[in-house]
């Protein structure tokens, strides 16, 4: 026994005699305390963690593991009154990086296997990358090559699963038919911009997504584009997909049939094209007086749609924007000019409502011109008012064939010998207004201008100065102040043709779901009657006629069939024509208005296209059938 | 003889809590390992088998050590503490990088963590040189001389860098030099111009990657898809645990690979995500167990050099522990450490059954005579 103690014993036995340690039982007090405490601390900052901001980290853990993506549907087409397609749809492919799913020792690797996938040089790449990095969120990705060729996209299709964080994004692109004829009827789609992102965010929209931008494209938006499906993918901390979550079918977008016919979209466009020099700005629109329905809408310069899909093109698109004579404002009603003659017709109505004169009324002698001193002026030069001859003895309805200035300068500020008491400014901007002039008419397009309609209150309000007598005679003239848009012109000679309805104009009879059902149909609602009664209309409708048959108007005459309308020409070169067809029984209305033409030019344009409405096409026969 | 001892002395708490922490730790890499190895365990490579191969091992040296007599250890203890400092050298010259840091050795087909081994080295040696010196350790000389032995481990630790590892050695030097008789005063004063130099040292000494991480610490936002990735992911996995847990193998951070170094540095997430609070709290408690009876040993033991060497070694413990869960939860700065008996490595696993061996063999020769 006692050399197995021994054996065990301290190597130094003195030791044990020692006193004890210096720190003893208090130390290793301390120490249980110490741990104690420092695992409290471990505790606290667990509870603190999990039970109080448990709830905030669950959710940054299910958006950190959850992805939604959208599964494309195709948007809906676009047809003609004749059920005509007027744009293709096309897929698209972009190369893109999500830079949040590549680990920074990946990306040179990545940028050289993408770059000769694509055909670009990793270093253009690598620029793409940071320069969009510094400005998105690094969950969305970024686009570093657009409209990949058939082959690129099938080669990055096949290494996607290898490239962690690359992605091939497919896009409907648009193929639009018509090309420039129809450009501001249709429109055209582009990337979504930051306001409109804001605008439809509670729609489901995307960073990349594209959207209509003008024309029908833009106003039928959310009904073309359908509702995309949606996938919930659980994913890893590579964006590599696990399980599928959850799913949600899409719909496809519903299709427009639109009240233009092809054929009379370009057989405007030539006409007008014809008409005016490259690069000029000229308008011209065609309506069915009875619905509102817009035949044909052409507005010139134009341009092609299908540049804003084609990356390669994509500066010809943006030169587009400051080019001269803006072609992408649709001058048919983006932009004001003054009506002049157009204006007559109402001013003639106008008249014959208040029963100022009737239709037989005449006013003797007309010199050719007419002098109206400024009474706050005396002894400034007098405004003069042209007419294009001495025209002598007129009653209205020469006066109106004729383009009687001077008859209708009287109709509105009176005669100078106080025999004839004019309508005044007051009532002249009041029945401009009831014919739909300073309001926008309604139309299914965007970026309409309502226009202005001057009286004594607006002048002095706005420019600080006072009515004076030749405002008024001007105001007759369809000048002073008074701006109009092509497209008002339009409706409100639809309405002295149709009986005195005042029409919403619109682009698209019928919206169809993608099974081809009708799920939305536009009525031909008026949007007010003209306080005009029928006999008088008719007597307007009659001048008119006699204003194409005979009057200054002829050039718009078109063979086998009687035409109505007045021309306008004035000062800077402004030229209009504005009618309707027939004029017995009126089926049609035209306005032609051109920047730099001169009547006739403007005449010639609606005579051909009412020769190939009435003539040379089944249209109007389409139309009194009610056949589309 | 010995079977007498073992009877009357041996702890199975001790015993028993360190591998309940290995089991514990051989099912959390289980689950870490589930996205790389998603069929579950096909062969030896897997880390789980590795594991607790290496876990199995380490109970067979455990026992080996608690039957050796430890006051064996104490007399080639200045051997071990000189081998133990030529392996930190050696790793800064010949060591493998790995995540912007030096720290293994590479034997064969072995890799060995030089500081796994330092550790328990300079505890034996600093126990043994204060044991010597039972009356003399209020003396400043020896004082200072114990200070440089865990002062030159330390820094030879930060300079691979490894910052944690080199608040071990300085912790463990602290609480030996305390209870083996140093005048607080000394140690009080030597604490106070640390904390007082903090500033200095952080402007000068500071690597730009340690500075960086310190940076990332207090804002991880500020590379959130870089170095601030893992705080972030970690601090995310843990609270999104709650109360009790996504389930084992069901946290979507963890199996997502979100987690990054999920079976080594960051496995205490793992634990949080799955397990939740309740998991958590019972890996603390085994830890606490595992502490609690080192210290028991510690405060048994007649022989100094046994009393500090298990003091040393529950220090050792507790301080990694709090380290590594410290940075888990976004407490302390990142610094990769491993938590004892529960992350992936063998070092570190081997080693810590080798201490716990040795508190084992305190305990057994607790008294130099048994009656």
């Amino acid at each position: 026994m006692a050399t197995t103690t021994r054996r065990w014993r301290s190597p130094r036995p003195g030791r044990r005699e020692q006193p004890a340690p210096a720190a003893g039982r208090g130390g290793f007090l301390a120490l249980r305390a110490l741990a104690l405490l420092l695992m409290a601390i471990l505790v606290g900052q667990l509870v603190r963690l999990q039970l109080v901001e448990g709830e905030r980290f669950r959710q940054m853990a299910a958006s950190n593991a959850l992805r939604e993506i959208q599964v494309p549907v195709s948007r809906g087409l676009i047809y003609d009154r004749g059920g005509r397609p007027l744009v293709y749809n096309r897929a698209s492919f972009d190369a893109a990086i999500v830079p949040a799913e590549v680990r920074p020792e990946q990306q040179q690797r990545l940028f050289q296997e993408l770059g000769s996938i694509v055909g670009l040089s990793p270093l253009e790449i690598e620029a793409r990358f940071r320069e969009a990095r510094a400005r998105q969120s690094p969950y969305d990705p970024v686009v570093v090559k657009e409209g990949l060729t058939r082959e690129q996209a099938l080669a990055l299709k096949e290494r996607e699963p290898d490239l962690p964080g690359v992605r091939l994004l497919e896009r409907t692109v648009r193929d639009y038919v018509g090309g420039p004829a129809l450009a501001h009827v249709l429109g055209y789609t582009g990337p979504i911009s930051a306001e409109e992102l804001e605008a439809l965010g509670g729609l489901g929209y995307h960073l990349h997504d594209w959207v209509g931008k003008a024309g029908v494209e833009a106003t039928y938006e959310t009904i073309l584009r359908g509702t995309p499906g949606r996938v919930l993918l659980e994913v890893d901390a590579f964006g590599r997909p696990r399980r599928v979550v959850a799913q949600q079918p899409g719909q496809d977008g519903s299709s427009l049939l639109l009240t233009v016919d092809l054929d009379l979209q370009r057989r405007l466009y030539e006409a007008l094209s014809a008409q005016v020099p490259p690069g000029e700005v000229a308008a011209a629109a065609l309506m069915d007086v009875r619905t509102g329905e817009v035949l044909a809408l052409v507005s010139l310069p134009s341009f092609d749609p299908n540049l804003f899909a084609d990356p390669a093109r994509r500066d010809q698109a943006a030169a587009l924007l400051d080019a001269p004579g803006k072609p992408l404002l649709n001058h048919a009603l983006g932009e004001l000019y003054p009506p002049l003659d157009t204006f007559k017709p109402i001013v003639a109505a106008a008249a014959l409502q208040e029963g100022l004169v009737r239709p037989d009324t005449v006013i003797r002698n007309l010199a050719g011109y007419m002098l109206v001193s400024n009474p706050l002026a005396p002894g400034a030069v007098p405004d003069i008012i042209f007419d294009p001859r001495p025209l002598g003895d007129m009653d209205l309805t020469r006066a109106l064939a004729q383009g009687a200035n001077t008859y209708f300068a009287q109709l509105a500020g009176g005669s100078p010998d106080g025999t004839l008491r004019g309508l005044g400014e007051g009532r002249l901007a009041s029945y401009a207004r009831a014919f739909g002039l300073g309001e926008a008419t309604g139309i299914d397009l965007s970026g309409e201008a309502p226009g202005l309609v001057p009286d004594a209150r607006w002048k002095e309000r706005t420019l600080r100065d006072p009515w004076r007598p030749t405002d008024t005679y001007r105001f007759g003239l369809g000048q002073s102040y008074l701006s109009v848009t092509p497209m008002q012109v339009l409706v409100a000679t639809a309405a002295l043709a149709n009986g005195g309805r005042l029409l919403r104009p619109h682009l698209v009879q019928e919206v169809r779901d993608p099974d081809g059902r009708v799920v939305a149909e536009a009525g031909g609602e008026g949007r007010a009657s003209l306080p005009i009664s029928p006999a008088n209309l008719s007597a307007v409708r009659q001048a008119m006629a006699r204003a194409v048959s005979e009057g200054v108007a002829r050039a718009a005459a078109v063979r086998g069939l009687q035409v109505a309308g007045v021309t306008a020409a004035g000062e800077g070169g402004h030229a209009w024509f504005a009618g309707f067809a027939p004029a017995d029984q009126p089926l049609v209305a035209v306005v032609v208005y051109m920047a730099h033409g001169s009547a006739d030019r403007a005449a010639t344009v609606a005579s051909q296209v009412l020769d190939f409405i009435f003539n040379q096409s089944g249209i109007a026969q389409g139309l009194r059938e009610g056949r589309r | 003889m010995i079977q007498e001892r073992l009877a009357r002395h041996f702890d199975p708490v001790l015993a028993a809590g360190a591998i309940a922490l290995a089991g514990y730790g051989s099912l959390l890499i289980y689950s870490a390992s589930l996205s790389s190895y998603p069929d579950g365990i096909t062969g030896l490579g897997h880390p789980v088998v590795k594991q607790a191969l290496l876990a199995l091992l380490g109970i067979v040296l455990m026992v080996l050590l608690m039957m050796a007599d430890y006051r064996a250890f104490g007399r080639v203890a200045p051997v071990l503490y000189g081998l133990g400092l030529l392996l930190l050298v050696a790793v800064l010259l010949v060591g493998d990088e790995s995540l912007g840091s030096r720290r293994w050795l590479s034997v064969g087909p072995l890799q060995v963590q030089a500081s796994e081994l330092a550790k328990p080295f300079t505890i034996l040696a600093l126990a043994r040189y204060m044991a010597d010196r039972p009356l003399d350790m209020r003396r400043l000389r020896h004082f200072l001389t114990t200070l440089a032995m865990g002062l030159v481990p330390a820094v030879l630790v930060m300079l691979e860098p490894d910052m944690g590892t080199a608040i071990i050695f300085g912790s463990v030097w602290l609480v030996m030099a305390l209870m083996g008789g140093a005048r607080p005063y000394y140690v009080g004063l030597l604490v106070a111009v640390l904390v007082l130099s903090i500033p200095l040292v952080s402007a000068a000494a500071l690597s730009d990657y340690q500075r960086e991480r310190l940076a990332l610490f207090f804002n991880p936002n500020l590379d959130p898809l870089g170095g601030g990735f893992n705080i972030l992911q970690a601090e995310i996995g843990i609270g999104s645990g709650g109360l009790l847990g996504k389930g084992l193998f069901q946290g979507t951070q963890t199996q997502l690979d979100f987690l990054q170094t999920a079976t080594t540095d960051y496995i205490f997430s793992v634990l949080g995500e799955e397990l939740g609070l309740v998991g958590a709290l019972l890996l603390l408690a085994l830890y606490l167990v595992v502490i609690f009876r080192c210290l028991r040993a510690a405060s048994l033991s007649y022989d100094l050099f046994g009393r500090l060497l298990a003091t040393g070694i529950a220090v050792m413990l507790l301080v990694q522990v709090f380290v590594n869960v410290g940075v888990n939860v976004r407490l302390l700065p990142v610094t990769g450490i491993p938590l004892p008996l529960i992350s992936q490595g063998g070092s570190s696993l081997l080693m810590t059954f080798m201490a716990l061996g040795l508190v084992q063999s305190v305990l057994l020769r607790r008294r130099p005579f048994e009656p």
